[in-house]
């Protein structure tokens, strides 16, 4: 049975690049489905270009402003999908999006067992650990014990919810507000919000310093 | 009427709440080129209605246990597109060949 | 002297829902997942099968059976999916962690027991 090269990692162009099996592949199905004029010759890229608009700072955007505006965040709890669409944010057809806010008695998690689910119109592609084995099996069993391999630690006191992503419902986590963020203007909020605490596999650390400030 | 373990016909390889597993590891990768492309790809023959993003599961699903293990994630979509195309027929393994090896050629010849 | 009756004019038939519009099940009713194990393209994972929980939203608006989408056919079959939550402790034996914790999921309308 053939061993198919997985590919010479190289950088493209340079006239060295060896490409595996696998990528040739790739390219072959996209020439023909353009030759046969079942895709446009643009198509491709143009789709590239919207992966790349895609990224954590969309949805740091979201959870910085329901942290500034009540009504906003009662939307945003409400129909997630139309919220986004407030700020400029349009969702893949077909999906729907459900924000789960984190409170000081409940903390979410979020997962897709079966393949990879993930809320990627608002924080863009998924980390490898989010794809894996590993994660997929242990988060939706031992949920605590995962976290601590994160290095965030849930208090018995709280409960922890995880949501398994199976359908067009994607699931975004909306973290808790870090102390010491009271004199933090929007945007100062959005650049603090990371796409693992929208994951839910950490929480958000207490501000020391306002951005300017000296220590 | 099921049997309780992992190798039964009726539980999907990708089916992995809850099973026993190795040690998790909080590995990232960024992005090549090429998986960037074949995700594109995938949205692509979504949205022109040529494969969904819910038969590419039930493709990927199919590949079987061996193989899923063998390909990492983007190498699964390239061999479940392929065999749902040719299922589909919208190309055939022919063409498939063909073209694979024109365009290995074209590698071929920049790199001489 | 004519009855009332009579002189009432028709009523008009009652509203019908067409079979899978009307969601069946609503937030607060207590669901159980169905004990099925199809060959083949599956959504519903096998560690929920035969558990129960409670129906917490409907999700809007009704969408096609991913299981028959997997293999291409997309009309006719749109139902509601629901957002059902699942104690942990149900779940998993000897689970180890707060009995409040808890697992959410979508479930598409075939899959849910009343009860």
């Amino acid at each position: 049975m053939p061993n198919h090269d997985h590919g010479h990692v190289d950088t493209e162009g340079s006239g060295d690049y060896t490409p595996g099996y696998y990528e040739i592949l790739e390219r072959s199905l996209a020439e023909l489905l353009v030759e046969k004029g079942r895709i446009d010759a643009n198509d491709i890229r143009r789709e590239i270009e919207v992966l790349d608009s895609r990224n954590p700072a969309l949805g740091a955007r979201l959870v910085a402003r329901a942290w500034c505006d009540a009504e906003f965040k009662k939307r945003l709890l409400a129909n997630g999908r139309k919220a986004c669409e407030e700020l400029g944010i349009t969702s893949y057809e077909d999906t729907e999006l459900i924000v789960l806010e984190n409170t000081e008695s409940v903390h979410n998690l979020v997962v897709c067992t079966l393949c990879s689910c993930y809320p990627r119109a608002v924080i863009g592609l998924p980390p490898d650990w989010y794809k894996l084995k590993p994660y997929r099996a242990r988060a939706v069993k031992e949920p605590r014990t995962l976290l601590k391999e994160f290095g965030t630690f849930i208090p018995d006191d709280m409960a922890i919810h995880v949501s398994d992503a199976t359908a067009q419902v994607r699931y975004l986590v909306l973290p808790q507000r870090p102390i010491g963020t009271e004199d933090f203007t929007e945007e100062e909020l959005a650049k603090l919000v990371t796409r693992d605490s929208m994951i839910g596999v950490v929480r958000l650390d207490p501000v020391q310093v306002h951005p300017g400030e000296v220590p | 009427m099921s049997a309780q373990n992992r190798d039964a016909a009726d539980w999907l390889p990708n089916d992995l709440g809850g099973v026993a597993t190795a040690p998790f590891e909080r590995v990232e990768h960024p992005m090549l080129p090429w998986e960037k492309r074949c995700h594109a790809l995938a949205d692509v023959l979504d949205f022109r209605k040529i494969i969904s993003t819910e038969e590419k599961r039930r493709g990927v699903e199919a590949l079987g246990e061996t193989t899923i293990n063998k390909l990492s994630y983007y190498e699964r979509w390239a061999v479940c597109f392929a065999n749902l195309l040719f299922a589909k027929g919208v190309i055939t393994p022919e063409e498939l060949a063909l073209k694979m090896a024109q365009i290995e050629a074209r590698f071929n010849r920049s790199g001489e | 002297m004519p009855s009332v009756q009579s002189q009432r004019p028709p009523m008009l038939p009652a509203p019908r829902w067409a079979d899978g519009e009307a969601a069946l099940f609503k937030a607060g009713d207590r669901v159980r997942i169905a004990e099925r194990f199809p060959i083949g393209h599956y959504r519903v994972p096998r560690y929920i099968r035969g558990k129960s929980g409670m129906v917490e939203a409907v999700i809007e608006p009704r969408a096609v059976n991913n299981e028959e989408e997997g293999f291409g056919r997309n009309a006719g079959s749109k139902r509601h999916y629901y957002r059902v939550a699942l104690p942990m402790a149900e779940l998993w034996q000897g689970y180890a962690g707060s009995a409040r914790d808890q697992l959410k999921i979508e479930v598409f309308e075939t899959w849910l027991i009343r009860g």
